[in-house]
C-alpha cells in the first residue's frame, strides 16, 4: 500500500510540474495588473477579477480573430478531409501503376519545411491576387495538414479488414457502394480524429499566417493576438494570459469530448507507420 | 463625392479567381464585402488602447464626412511593422494611410517608388502652420516630401525617481557619463535597479545605442553618408553600455521599449529611457509614483558634448499602391483637424507631441491634466524633440539618408552591441564586421 | 484478343483508383510540387521583397551562404536544438509512458492533463513560458531564489548557454506529450505472457524493460524519432517567438534565417537558397536515417 502511494505521488507531482504552466496561465489572467508587478508575486489572485476578459472582448479585434480561426479551421479541415479520404482509399485498396511512389511521395513531403515553401506559396496568392484572404491560408494549410491526414487515414484504412469490402462487392455492390456502405462508417472513428488532428494543427499555425495575411480582417488567432498585445507600448501580461486562456477554449471542449478519439490518432499513426 | 464611381469601377475590375473567392468566403468576411464601396485601411504602430480610440473618433467624423467610405484601423507593433509592409508592398495590398512610422523607414520606401509624393496634403494642412523645419526630415533627394509629421517625440529621455534620489542623497539628475554611472550605483539596491535599457536583439537596442554613439561624440554615418561607425566614439560607447549592463534588470538582454517601459512604471528602477508615454502609463497603472518622477536630458559622455535627442520624427505617408489615393489624401490632412489632432496627442500626453504651431498654441491642447502637472517635463521634451534627429538624419549637414530603415531592420547594430556587451567578443573585429554588413545594406 | 471481364474490371478500378487520387495530386502539384520548384528557381536570382524586382545571379546565391560563418552557426544551432530537445522527449516521454501504464488514481485526467501542452497553440507556450521566466515578475525565478537555489534572478532567454537551455527544455515540454501517447498505446499490445516469461526467468524490473519493452517499443520508436526529428528540425514558431533568435545569433536556427534574409533583409533570392539547402540536408538525414533502420532490422 505504501509503495503503491508512493508511486501515485510521484506520477502526480510529475504530472502537476507539467501542468503547472496551464495552471499560472488561468492564475494570471485573474490577477489584477498592480498584483501582477508584486514581488514576490502571490501564488493566488488576492482579489480575482474577470476585467481582462472584458476588455479583450469589448476593445480589440479578439473576436474577429476568434471567428476567422474558426472558420478556417473548419475549411481547412472539410477540404484537407475530403481529398484525404478519398485518397486514402485509393491508395490502399486500389492497383494501379506510381501507386507506390506516391505513397513515397506522401511522405517525402513531410520532410518539407514550411519555411521552404512559404516564399513561392507568398508569391503565388500575389499573383493570383489571393493574398491577404482567408482562403489563401486555407490553400498554405494543406500543405502540412493533407500529408498528415492522408497518412493517418491510410493506416486506418489499412486496418479495415478487406473481406468486409469483397463481400460487399460479390453482393453485387459498386466500388463507391461499397465505400459508402462498408468502409465509410469503418473509418469513421479515423476520420473523427483525423479532423480533430487536423482542426487543432490549422487552429495552432503561426508561420504562414504571419506571412501570408496583414491585415486585421482576415487574421487568425495566432498572429491577432501577438499582433494585438505585444507593442512598444505597454506590455499586458494580465491581458495576454487572458488571450491564452480564450485560445485554448476550443482545444478544451474537444479534448472533453473527444480525448479518445485523438489518442487513437496517435496509435494508428505512430504504431502503424 | 464625384469619385465614388472611379471606386466602385477600380473594385469591379476584379479578377475571375477573385470574386470565386470572394463567394467562397462570403458570410465570414463582413469586412470585405462591404468594400464593394470604398475602404481605407490605415497602419499604425501606435495602438495604445487610449490612442486607438481617439482615431476611432477620428475615423466616425471622415466618415461621416465621406457616407460610403469606411476606413479600417489596423494597428501593427514597432519591432513587426517593417516585415509586414515588405509583404505587402509586395503583394500590392497596401494600407492606405500609414501614421507614426519613423521617417526614416519612409524615406527607405519612398526610394524605391513605393510612396506616395506628399506635398499637396502638406499644402492642405498648410505648410506655414507646422514648426520651421519641422518637415526638413520629410524632404527626399528628389525635393519632394515623401511624408510629413504627425507628432514629434524625444525618445531617449531619462526618467528619474525623485523620491528615490531624495533618500540615497542625489541632488540633480546627471548630465555626464561618470555622473550617470555614480548616480546608478547609488540609486541601486533594495530590490530596485538602476535603471532598464535595452540590451535585445531588436530595433530598440539599435535605436538607443546609436544615441550613445552620438552622446561620444561620434556618428554612425558622415555626412556623405560614409559608414563611420567604427571610431573612438563608438568604442567609448560600448564600454560604457557594457560598464552600466548591471544596472539593468538581468532579462535586459531580451529588451526592447516595452519591456523597459513597463520596469519603470512598475516602480522595479530607479531611472529609465523612454519618451513622454511614461506620464500616462504612470498615471494610470501605477498612480503612487505620479508625484514621484521627472525626466531630463539623456547624459552624454562628457559636458562639452551637447545631447542628442532621438526623435524619430512619427510621420504620415500614403502607399502609392493605395488604390484610393484621393481619399488617403483627404483622410491624412483630416487627421490634422484640431478636434482629433488634440484628442490624439491627449491620448498619450507627452509622447508624441504637436508639430502644428496652431496646435501647440491651442489652449484646448493645453488644458489636460497631465500636460499641466507636468508642464515642466513637457516643455523640455517638446524642445528636446524639435532639435532632434535620427540615423536618416543623423545632423543638419547630413544628407538624408534613404538606407536608414534598412540599416535598423538589418539588426547589425544590435547585433554589435550584443556581441561587444554579452559575448564580450574583440571590439576591432565586431566594429569591422558591423562596418561591413552596413556598408553592405548601402550598397543594395 | 477478347478480354476476361476480370482484367476489364481491374481496368475499371485502376481508373476509379486513379480518380480519387486525383484530387490529391492536383492539391499536391499546386501546393507542394510547384512551390518547391520555384523555390529552386527563385535562389538563382537576387530579389528585393517589397518590390519582387531583381536579377539572375545563377548559383552565385549558393557561394555565398557556403562562405557565410552565420549558415554554418545556424546549422549548427539547428542541430544543437533538435537533438537536446528530441532526446528529452524521447526520454521524458517514455518515462511519463510507463508511469501511466501503470494503475494510477484518476488516469484519465493525468492523462489529460500530460498532452495538453501539446495542443495548446505554440503562441500560447511560449507567452506563458515568457511569463514564467520574467525576469522580474515571474514565478521561477522568485521560486529559485525563495528556495536559496540562486541568489540573484536567472537570465533565462538573454544569455548563453541559458537561452538554448531554455528553448530545449520548452521544446520538451511542449512536444514530449506526442511520444507519450505514442508509446502508451503501444505498451498496451505487449502480450502480459512475455513479461510473465520474463519474471519466471528470474528478469527484475530494470531487467524487463530493457528485454521485454524496450525491443517490443522498437517500431514504434524509429518512427517517433523520425517525425520527431523532422519536426523539431524544421521548427520556426516556439523559436522564433521564444528567443527570435538572440542573444546575437546564438539561437538562431535555419528557419528563422531564411525568415530573416526573406522580409527582415529583404533577401528573397538568398532567403530562397537558404530553404533549399535546408530542405536538402533534412533529405540526405532521412534516407542516412531510414538506411540504417533497414539494415539493423535485415540482421
Amino acid at each position: 500500500m505504501m509503495r503503491r502511494l508512493l508511486f501515485n505521488l510521484m506520477v502526480w507531482s510529475a504530472v502537476l510540474i507539467v501542468a503547472f504552466p496551464l495552471f499560472w496561465m488561468v492564475v494570471t489572467s485573474l490577477k489584477p495588473q498592480l498584483e501582477l508587478w508584486a514581488r514576490p508575486p502571490a501564488f493566488l489572485p488576492i482579489e480575482p477579477t474577470v476585467e481582462h476578459y472584458v476588455t479583450l472582448l469589448q476593445d480589440t479585434n479578439f473576436l474577429v480573430y476568434f471567428r476567422n480561426s474558426i472558420f478556417l479551421s473548419t475549411a481547412t479541415t472539410l477540404v484537407v478531409i475530403g481529398v484525404a479520404t478519398l485518397g486514402a482509399y485509393s491508395l490502399v485498396r486500389f492497383t494501379y501503376r506510381g501507386r507506390e511512389s506516391l505513397a513515397m511521395l506522401v511522405l517525402f513531403t513531410y520532410l518539407l519545411p514550411s519555411v521552404v515553401l512559404i516564399l513561392p506559396l507568398y508569391l503565388m496568392m500575389v499573383k493570383l491576387g489571393l493574398a491577404n484572404t482567408l482562403f489563401s491560408l486555407v490553400l498554405a494549410y494543406t500543405t502540412f495538414a493533407l500529408p498528415y491526414a492522408l497518412w493517418l487515414l491510410r493506416s486506418f484504412m489499412a486496418g479495415i479488414p478487406e473481406d468486409l469490402e469483397s463481400a460487399a462487392l460479390v453482393d453485387g455492390a459498386s466500388r463507391m457502394g461499397a465505400f459508402r456502405d462498408v468502409i465509410f462508417p469503418q473509418l469513421l472513428p479515423g476520420i473523427i480524429s483525423t479532423a480533430l488532428f487536423t482542426f487543432i494543427l490549422s487552429w495552432n499555425e503561426y508561420l504562414f499566417a504571419l506571412v501570408l495575411v496583414n491585415s486585421d480582417a482576415s487574421r487568425p488567432l495566432t498572429t491577432g493576438v501577438m499582433n494585438m498585445l505585444i507593442s512598444s507600448f505597454n506590455i499586458e501580461w494580465s491581458l495576454l494570459m487572458a488571450a491564452s486562456v480564450m485560445m485554448s477554449v476550443p482545444l478544451i471542449i474537444a479534448f472533453a469530448f473527444l480525448q479518445k478519439y485523438l489518442t487513437r490518432g496517435f496509435g494508428a499513426g505512430a504504431v502503424k507507420g | 463625392m464625384h469619385n465614388h464611381h472611379d471606386i466602385g469601377g477600380a473594385h469591379s475590375r476584379r479578377t475571375l479567381l477573385k470574386a470565386l473567392v470572394a463567394g467562397a468566403a462570403i458570410g465570414s468576411l463582413p469586412l470585405r464585402t462591404r468594400a464593394q464601396r470604398a475602404e481605407l485601411r490605415w497602419w499604425t504602430p501606435q495602438g495604445a488602447p487610449a490612442q486607438l480610440d481617439a482615431y476611432r473618433f477620428q475615423i466616425a467624423a471622415f466618415e461621416a464626412l465621406h457616407p460610403g467610405v469606411t476606413v479600417v484601423l489596423e494597428p501593427l507593433s514597432d519591432e513587426g511593422y517593417a516585415p509586414q509592409l515588405a509583404a505587402a508592398f509586395s503583394s500590392g495590398q497596401v494600407p492606405d494611410v500609414v501614421t507614426h512610422l519613423p521617417s526614416f523607414s519612409v524615406q527607405s520606401y519612398y526610394a524605391k517608388g513605393l510612396v506616395e509624393p506628399f506635398d499637396d496634403v502638406i499644402e492642405a494642412i498648410g505648410p506655414d502652420d507646422f514648426y520651421p523645419g519641422a518637415n526638413d526630415v520629410f524632404r527626399a533627394a528628389d525635393g519632394r516630401h515623401v511624408a510629413c509629421g504627425i507628432g514629434n517625440s524625444a525618445v531617449n529621455i531619462l526618467w528619474l525617481r525623485t523620491d528615490i534620489m531624495q533618500r540615497v542623497g542625489l541632488e540633480r539628475a546627471p548630465e555626464t557619463w561618470d555622473e550617470f554611472r555614480d548616480a546608478l550605483q547609488k540609486l541601486q539596491g533594495r530590490g530596485i535597479y538602476g535603471t532598464a535599457l535595452p540590451y535585445g536583439r531588436n530595433t530598440a537596442t539599435s535605436l538607443v545605442f546609436i544615441g550613445f554613439i552620438h552622446g561620444a561624440g561620434g556618428q554612425v554615418f558622415t555626412p556623405d553618408l560614409e559608414v563611420a561607425i567604427d571610431s573612438e566614439a563608438t568604442r567609448n560607447a560600448l564600454e560604457f553600455y557594457r560598464e552600466i549592463r548591471d544596472f539593468s534588470p538581468i532579462g535586459a538582454t531580451n529588451y526592447s521599449w516595452g519591456e523597459g517601459l513597463t520596469a519603470f512604471v512598475s516602480g522595479a528602477t530607479a531611472t529609465g529611457l523612454y519618451t513622454g508615454r511614461v506620464l500616462a502609463n504612470v498615471n494610470d497603472q501605477n498612480p503612487r509614483l505620479s508625484d514621484h518622477i521627472t525626466c531630463a536630458l539623456w547624459p552624454t559622455m562628457t559636458r562639452d558634448i551637447p545631447p542628442w535627442t532621438f526623435n524619430d520624427f512619427p510621420s504620415v505617408f500614403i502607399p502609392a499602391q493605395s488604390g484610393n489615393k484621393d481619399l488617403a489624401r483627404r483622410l491624412a490632412a483630416f487627421l490634422f483637424e484640431p478636434e482629433g489632432y488634440i484628442r490624439q496627442l491627449h491620448a498619450a500626453p507627452g509622447h508624441v507631441l504637436p508639430v502644428l504651431q496652431s496646435i501647440g498654441e491651442d489652449p484646448r491642447y493645453r488644458d489636460n491634466a497631465i500636460i499641466r502637472k507636468y508642464r515642466k517635463e513637457t516643455d523640455l521634451m517638446a524642445q528636446a524633440a524639435a532639435n532632434g534627429f535620427n540615423l536618416g538624419y543623423e545632423s543638419s549637414a547630413h544628407r538624408s539618408n534613404e538606407k536608414a530603415g534598412e540599416v535598423i531592420a538589418s539588426g547589425a547594430i544590435a547585433d554589435m552591441v550584443q556581441r561587444v556587451v554579452l559575448n564580450r567578443e574583440n571590439v576591432d573585429r565586431v566594429l569591422a564586421d558591423t562596418t561591413r554588413a552596413i556598408a553592405a545594406v548601402m550598397a543594395r | 484478343m477478347s478480354r476476361s471481364p476480370q482484367a476489364l474490371l481491374e481496368r475499371r478500378y485502376a481508373r476509379l483508383g486513379l480518380l480519387l487520387i486525383a484530387p490529391t495530386i492536383v492539391v499536391f502539384c499546386a501546393v507542394i510540387v510547384y512551390p518547391l520548384l520555384a523555390a529552386i528557381y527563385l535562389s538563382l536570382f537576387q530579389l528585393y521583397t517589397p518590390t519582387l524586382e531583381g536579377s539572375f545571379v545563377g548559383i552565385s546565391n549558393y557561394r555565398d551562404l557556403l562562405a557565410r560563418g552565420e549558415f554554418w552557426i545556424s546549422l549548427r544551432n539547428t542541430l544543437v536544438w533538435t537533438v537536446g530537445t528530441l532526446s528529452l522527449q524521447i526520454v521524458l516521454g517514455i518515462g511519463m509512458a510507463l508511469m501511466l501504464h501503470q494503475a494510477v488514481w484518476f488516469r484519465s485526467l493525468a492523462r489529460s492533463l500530460i498532452l495538453f501542452p501539446y495542443f495548446v497553440s505554440t503562441v500560447v507556450a511560449v507567452l506563458v513560458w515568457r511569463w514564467l521566466f520574467n525576469d522580474l515578475y515571474g514565478i521561477l525565478n522568485h521560486m529559485l531564489i525563495g528556495s536559496g537555489v540562486v541568489d540573484m534572478p536567472v537570465d533565462y532567454l538573454g544569455s548563453m548557454p541559458n537561452a538554448m537551455i531554455s528553448m530545449i527544455l520548452v521544446g520538451a515540454w511542449k512536444y514530449f506529450p506526442f511520444v507519450v501517447i505514442a508509446v502508451l498505446a503501444r505498451l498496451q499490445t505487449i502480450p502480459d505472457a512475455l513479461y510473465e516469461a520474463a519474471r519466471i526467468d528470474g528478469a527484475g524490473p530494470i531487467a524487463r524493460f530493457f528485454d521485454v519493452t524496450l525491443p517490443q517499443l522498437r517500431d514504434v520508436l524509429v518512427v517517433i524519432i523520425l517525425l520527431r526529428a523532422i519536426w523539431d528540425f524544421k521548427e520556426f514558431d516556439l523559436i522564433f517567438l521564444l528567443t527570435g533568435g538572440g542573444p546575437v545569433i546564438s539561437t538562431q536556427t535555419l528557419p528563422l534565417l531564411v525568415y530573416k534574409e526573406a522580409f527582415a533583409l529583404n533577401q528573397m533570392g538568398m532567403a530562397a537558397a537558404y530553404a533549399v539547402v535546408m530542405m536538402a540536408i533534412m533529405l540526405v538525414f532521412m534516407i542516412v536515417y531510414i538506411r540504417q533502420t533497414r539494415e539493423k532490422e535485415a540482421s
